[in-house]
């Protein structure tokens, strides 16, 4: 791509995970028919499951993971000030994912519930952008392999495209899939932002809104559609409190 | 092409071909209006502001070169492969085909691409697209050109065109308003417009700096520089809506009929050929129904303004 | 036209040899919903045995067999600065069964916008060109509309065309592809007693309609009620989720985008279906959305439905399916979308009561 009369430098960058699975990580490694070229685009400066090296000088920092311990904080803090553009990728650093079921219980009785008796050190879980400014999220649990490759590229051209803006109805109805709530489901599709082609709702299972909610979203109707069917609220809670991506919606908070 | 058969057992599987053979889309004309573009080659970038830049660009090959005609106010879609396509209006001479000007805002990332291309590169064009304004019929009558901000890109084809047909037309006011004098575009031609070609330039700022010593003000305040003959007058307003509403109304109070104004709105356009639906106006496609339109029409189309 | 009589198993010895030869798609149960009703697709079909010709109607129309979801338009191969563009619109051919008189209808439609304007576009010539569709005719769902809309019938845009009369199908022949296949097949001319057969059947369909939808005026009223606060009720209840556009078998706003190869030696031009609901669809760059509004954007929906566009001579582009209406999780549909507007309308005009407050 030179036809501007200029051409593009590789991405200086570093992977790093906090309070997670490293799923989305692997993610990255993954799709191994692309990955060379992907690879290719990048000068990995930091990246424990793609290479040894480690180094602090990176344009961009994915940042994997919630924040649940205070040295955590600090560390994040540090790779905000080595990194010119900071991503927070996954539904644990954009939104706090599964590990936010943690800050239903008090704290002692969670680390209890898991620990017994040894002494942990441990906070309530935060999402990335709850401690540091957070210039681009890629949300999804995992992240689309696809899409964080779509926006690596547009990170390398420069023309940072964002994610799409509406909810995934409409990959799933591209796909001829059947409406889950035909089927007495309640899907969270409606209202959970499009980007995963709707992976889920084809394989039949309902979505959890792990890609956060779109933009623009009607969620009074969306809340109304599942009593006048029905549904179960209660059902309905438990999905939108799955990933922690929906607490500003929410009013049934507890 | 496949091999389009339509098989039934025990047919002569080549009887009947299963295809109608699809006509030449390859044909020149049809298949660049469609998705390919005429190559460009960037001649020169002039920067006119922080966030404006005019590009000139000269089409590669010499048959489309010559082929290549357009009206004053019609737009083309710029292609940079790679980036995406924008609908730009075309801002030089129609007279002039050995250069097309395109003046360019940084707004998305097209053209923030754009923004970093250097003298010599490479982009494609579509078109020209769009309705234009009737030029011919405002012979022999007055024309007052209003301009807000950016507006002033679309205004340069028409302009040019009364410069080559300067004695067809009476007088001509050119009134250009912009937030502040950083942003006013083309101040190097003023003078030429002024002089040689016998536009009278009225020009209007809203927030005053240092470097400034006009007026400040709304641009409907030029309008006391100027006489209207309401009966012989035909005016062409681009800019932001609130601005062409003002102005359109004022002008309308004037007594300017409505079909004698006319004015060029913008909108996100992904095809240029009203199919995509995204620069839809009530029930008008931007793209083939407009840019211009008479102001008659642009009140009746009503998420317009 | 011509007019034939086939027996219907010699008539499902025709599809099957049809199938068995080329690539086909027909009607097919996929689901059955939580009260028990069969949910039917359009799916590839590679015997008769495949094809559920009793199906009532498909969740999702056909229009996506020549307007895709997403297609790649056009491919950029850069090398020295400057690119070479390949353009593909070959397609191959494709059998589809079974369409209603209303799917076919709406391809006729599409065939207004993408074939019969000033810019025809050479991907769906390509894909429509190739394409050979076989209509079947149905007893009316109760929610169908589409006699409102005139669209219950249809007489061009198809190969073949089925009328059910008992033991046989009256055909409709329309194209010389298809009587040179019917040819090789037990086909006779109809005999009185089908042409009355035909007559009645057709009768009944007309007579089964349930649900009407008073479209005319129409045009006139939505560009009246340009602000009425129905607009702002409906667009309350939208989820702006798009599906309504995804299963309609005419919408066809779309998207483009320009995708690079992973290794940026090259470039994808991809068209990708959109719908007004969504909520950028007129955002323009820089931020400004000219309807930011849910209720505007439904409103936008309805007024592209049935005022039109000068692009297909201001005709409706809705044919009754009803399929936005089946599918609308927040329960909007064409019927009670528009009969409100005429209710408050109709209100107005013979002030019975004050006309609500517009906002």
């Amino acid at each position: 791509m030179q036809h501007l009369g200029f051409s593009h430098n590789k991405i200086k960058i570093g992977s790093f995970d906090f309070t997670c699975c490293e799923g989305c990580q692997l993610q990255l490694a993954n799709r191994e028919s692309t990955l060379p070229a992907f690879l290719e685009l990048l000068d990995i400066r930091n990246f424990r499951e793609i290479s040894s090296e480690k180094h602090d000088d990176y344009d961009i920092a994915l940042v994997e993971g919630s924040i649940t311990r205070e040295d955590e904080v600090e560390r994040l803090k540090t790779i905000r000030s080595n990194a010119k553009v900071l991503i927070a990728y996954g539904s644990c650093a954009c939104f706090g994912g599964v590990n936010s079921l943690k800050n239903r219980f008090p704290l002692e009785e969670s680390v209890k519930e898991v620990y017994g008796e040894k002494q942990i050190d441990t906070l309530p879980v935060r999402r990335v952008s709850d401690i540091v400014h957070v210039d681009f999220s890629i949300p999804g649990c995992p992240v689309s392999k696809e899409e964080v490759e779509r926006i690596v590229v547009s990170v390398v051209t420069g023309s940072m495209i964002g994610l799409p803006k509406y909810p995934v109805c409409v990959e799933c109805k591209q796909k001829l899939n059947t409406c889950l709530f035909d089927l007495g489901e309640i899907c969270l599709g409606p209202i959970t932002r499009a980007g995963c082609d709707a992976v889920c709702t084809t394989g039949k299972t309902p979505c959890l809104g792990c890609r956060g909610p779109a933009e623009d979203i009607n969620f009074t109707s969306f809340t109304e559609l599942v009593t006048e069917k029905q549904l179960p609220v209660d059902d309905m809670n438990e999905k939108l409190g799955f990933y922690n991506c929906f607490e500003e919606f929410r009013h049934d908070k507890s | 092409m496949h091999d389009m058969r339509f098989a039934v057992p025990g047919q002569d599987v080549n009887r009947e071909p299963f295809a109608d053979q699809v006509p030449d889309f390859h044909h020149r004309s049809s298949l660049m209006q469609t998705d390919k573009g005429y190559k460009c080659r960037i001649t020169n970038i002039v920067p006119l502001t922080e966030n404006e830049k005019l590009f000139q660009l000269r089409i590669l090959d010499p048959d489309e070169r010559n082929m290549f005609r357009f009206r004053p106010g019609q737009f083309l879609m710029l292609q940079v492969p790679g980036y995406g396509e924008v609908p730009i209006s075309i801002s030089s001479s129609t007279s002039n085909n050995e250069q097309v000007e395109l003046c360019i805002r940084k707004a998305g990332h097209v053209t923030s691409a754009l923004f970093e291309a250097r003298t010599g590169a490479r982009v494609a064009i579509r078109g020209p697209f769009g309705s234009s304004f009737p030029m011919e019929e405002m012979h022999g009558r007055h024309i007052i050109l209003v301009a807000g901000g950016l507006g002033i890109a679309p205004l340069r084809a028409p302009l040019f065109w009364i410069n080559d047909h300067r004695d067809c037309y009476g007088d001509v006011h050119m009134l250009y308003g912009t937030k502040e004098r950083s942003q006013m575009l083309f101040t190097y031609q003023f003078e030429e417009w002024e002089k040689i070609n016998h536009i009278s330039m009225h020009t209007i700022v809203e927030k005053a700096t240092p470097d400034w010593n006009g007026r400040t003000g709304m641009i409907t305040e030029l309008f006391d520089e100027i006489e209207i003959d309401p009966d012989n007058t035909y005016a062409i307003v681009c800019g932001p809506p609130v601005m062409f509403k003002f102005v359109c109304n004022y002008l309308d109070k004037q007594g300017i009929p409505m079909n004698r104004m006319f004015v060029s709105l913008e909108r996100r356009m992904h095809c240029g050929m009203g199919k995509c639906c995204r620069c839809m106006v009530g029930s008008t496609f931007t793209c083939v129904d407009g840019p211009v339109f008479d102001y008659w029409s642009v009140m009746n189309l009503k998420e317009a303004i | 036209m011509i007019y034939k009589v086939i027996a219907k198993p010699e008539f499902e010895k025709f599809i099957d040899a049809l199938v068995k030869a080329n690539l086909s798609y027909g009607p097919q149960q996929v689901d059955t919903d939580k009260d028990g009703n069969p949910i039917y697709q359009f799916k590839e079909v590679k015997a008769v045995g495949d094809i559920a010709f009793d199906y009532t109607a498909t969740a999702s129309s056909a229009k996506h067999f020549l307007t895709p979801y997403r297609e790649t338009l056009s491919h950029f191969t850069f090398a020295n600065g400057d690119w070479e563009q390949d353009i593909s619109y070959d397609s191959k051919p494709l059998v589809l069964i079974g369409l209603r008189p209303c799917d076919i209808s709406a391809i006729n439609i599409l065939d207004d916008v993408l074939l019969n304007e000033h810019f025809p576009s050479p991907y769906y010539l390509a894909r429509r060109k190739n394409t050979f569709i076989i209509g079947m005719d149905h007893l009316p769902l109760p929610d169908c509309f589409c006699k409102s809309l005139n669209h219950h019938t249809v007489t061009t845009g198809f190969n073949l065309f089925c009328s059910d009369i008992g033991d046989k199908y009256y055909l409709s022949i329309n194209s010389s592809k298809a009587y040179n296949y019917l040819k090789e097949f037990d086909i006779a001319d109809p005999t009185d007693e089908d042409d009355c057969k035909l007559i009645d059947r057709r009768k009944l369909i007309k007579q089964s309609f349930k649900t009407d939808v008073e479209v005319t005026g129409l045009p006139s009223f939505l560009d009246i009620e340009f602000d009425s606060p129905i607009w702002t009720k409906w667009g309350d209840k939208c989820l702006n989720c798009g599906t309504c556009a995804m299963v309609c078998p005419t919408c066809y706003c779309y998207n483009m985008e320009d995708r690079p190869d992973i290794d940026l030696k090259g470039s994808s031009r991809q068209k990708q279906l959109y719908s007004c609901n969504l909520v950028d669809f007129a955002e323009v760059a820089g931020g400004h959305n000219f309807r930011p509004k849910n209720g505007d954007r439904l409103k936008y929906r309805y007024y592209h439905h049935y005022l039109g566009f000068a692009e297909n001579d201001n005709q409706p582009i809705c044919v009754g399916c009803n399929r936005c209406g089946r599918a609308c999780l927040a329960d909007i549909n064409p019927k009670d979308v528009i009969n409100d507007l005429r209710m408050e309308k109709e209100s107005c005009m013979i002030c019975v009561s004050p006309s609500p407050d517009k906002t």
